[in-house]
């Protein structure tokens, strides 16, 4: 590796890790707060869907505020059977108008949303870290083309839910690009699966994936506090 | 005329999220519903709204609302997944079956030809494994779990607006397909077309899940038709 190549790839992942770093701060900041707070609800009494949706409506509503990142939707989604009168639940609020997300069948029949699979719950789940999953089409929330960045919450080893916040990926491309831009030579951010988030090279498209000859001998560094990697092509 | 605009509209989306999940079986016969104003505030619209959808959902026959002490809104007792799905396609013609089919197919088609290129094998593992789980015979439970996967699949074609097309159409093309998926035998065999549509996209043959997704909808719609020719008969 070139020492031009590396200076470009580290300064890469610093812009890179420097833009999540905001959103990763935001929720760490309420980490500990959500947890206590939830364990003193417990105390007094069951804990329901709507106790849990006035406990983390403040927590929302400043994540959604982030400055420096644009946050689509925030909240916090219960650890599966953690709640008195719910399979499950998601405390979460999006969107321009900043509307609360209802489900018609959890809305209603408190029905089961099984979401043990999907990445932003079970890898914070399963590593206790915060972790960014996607890019992914969210078709539980937003609708969109979105990453979840997710931390775990946890009242002693119990694993109670994750606080949540989605960025819209044509809201990372606005933000990141420019950004990358800057620094002279081609570079792709790819997640852990090989997806494209945003490229600056534009026959590069975001969501797919780089796999095949053409890249395996391209240069890759993986980023610092992101679970993302820069590929200079 | 100073109602705010779109709130005509939010009652009959509220009704078309109600009646969507009593249709689809989400919503199972006799269940309680919400009173009006928890309803209101759950979807986020005024009670006069609220209201609405609820009496447009007692004139479809879908919700029936008794007073008293242990009144409120229920879901008909008679609501029955299979039998709204027997009226609908009764009431279709069949230039109209054919083409909401061709709509579903084309989206689908399109969907799967780009999560065959953008998958990883690893996220096609994880619908698999949700697949092999399910053993039991429950018409309903396997509606929904074929729902997911294909909405699953579609998604990972990566493409926003795709993906909201295919559950517009989902859940409009659904009914059909549980009645195409009757028995235990075409249940077995949809999920060996399922198998085989999951094949193809975690081998990235994007040629293969195309062609697998209008061999199943082609075979549907014959069989959809077979099935509204019996009805006219009966």
């Amino acid at each position: 590796m070139t020492a031009e190549v590396t200076t470009v790839a580290s300064r890469a992942v610093s812009a890179v890790d420097g833009y999540f770093a905001d959103a990763l701060d935001a929720l760490e900041a309420w980490q500990l707060d959500i947890a206590r707070d939830i364990a003193a609800a417990r105390r007094s009494g069951p804990l329901t869907t709507s106790r849990l949706d006035e406990l983390v409506a403040p927590y929302a509503r400043q994540t959604l505020d982030t400055p420096g990142i644009s946050v689509y939707g925030a909240g916090f989604i219960a650890a599966l059977d953690s709640l008195a009168d719910a399979a499950s639940h998601l405390a979460w609020w999006q969107g321009p108008q900043r509307a609360r997300l209802t489900l018609a069948n959890q809305a209603i029949n408190k029905g089961n949303i099984d979401y043990s699979e999907l990445e932003w719950y079970r890898v914070p789940m399963l590593t206790g870290e915060a972790h960014i999953a996607g890019p992914y089409v969210d078709y539980l929330c937003s609708d969109e083309y979105t990453i979840t960045v997710a931390a775990p919450v946890s009242i002693d080893d119990e694993f109670v839910g994750v606080t949540g916040l989605d960025v819209l990926i044509d809201t990372v491309e606005r933000d990141l690009t420019p950004r990358l831009v800057k620094l002279g030579s081609a570079i792709t951010i790819v997640n852990s699966a090989g997806r494209v988030v945003v490229s600056t090279n534009r026959r590069v498209a975001t969501g797919e994936s780089l796999r095949g000859d053409g890249y395996r001998d391209a240069e890759r560094v993986p980023c610092v506090r992101t679970p993302l990697e820069i590929v200079l092509i | 005329m100073f109602q705010p605009i779109g709130d005509a509209g939010r009652a009959a989306l509220v009704e078309r999220r109600i009646a969507e999940a009593i249709t689809g079986g989400v919503l199972a016969p006799g269940t309680k519903l919400p009173a009006e104003s928890e309803l209101a505030k759950l979807f986020g619209v005024a009670p006069v709204t609220a209201r609405e959808s609820l009496q447009s959902l007692r004139d479809r026959r879908l919700v029936v609302t008794r007073r008293g002490r242990n009144g409120g809104s229920f879901v008909v007792e008679t609501a029955n997944a299979a039998e709204f799905g027997t009226r609908a396609l009764r009431d279709m013609s069949r230039v109209a079956l054919r083409d909401l089919a061709a709509h579903y197919l084309a989206v689908t088609g399109a969907c799967v030809a780009l999560a065959a290129q953008r998958a990883d094998p690893s996220e096609i593992m994880h619908i698999r494994g949700r697949l092999d789980r399910f053993t039991g015979n429950d018409p309903l439970v396997w509606r929904r779990l074929a729902d997911d996967a294909h909405l699953e699949i579609s998604a990972l074609s990566q493409s926003a607006r795709l993906t909201r097309e295919q559950m517009r159409l989902q859940a409009e093309f659904s009914p059909f397909l549980a009645l195409v998926d009757a028995s235990e035998t075409d249940r077995d065999r949809s999920r060996s077309q399922l198998l085989a549509l999951l094949d193809a996209v975690s081998e990235a043959d994007s040629a293969a899940a195309t062609s697998l997704v209008r061999e199943s909808i082609t075979e549907a719609v014959d069989r959809l038709i077979d099935r509204q020719a019996e009805l006219a008969g009966s």
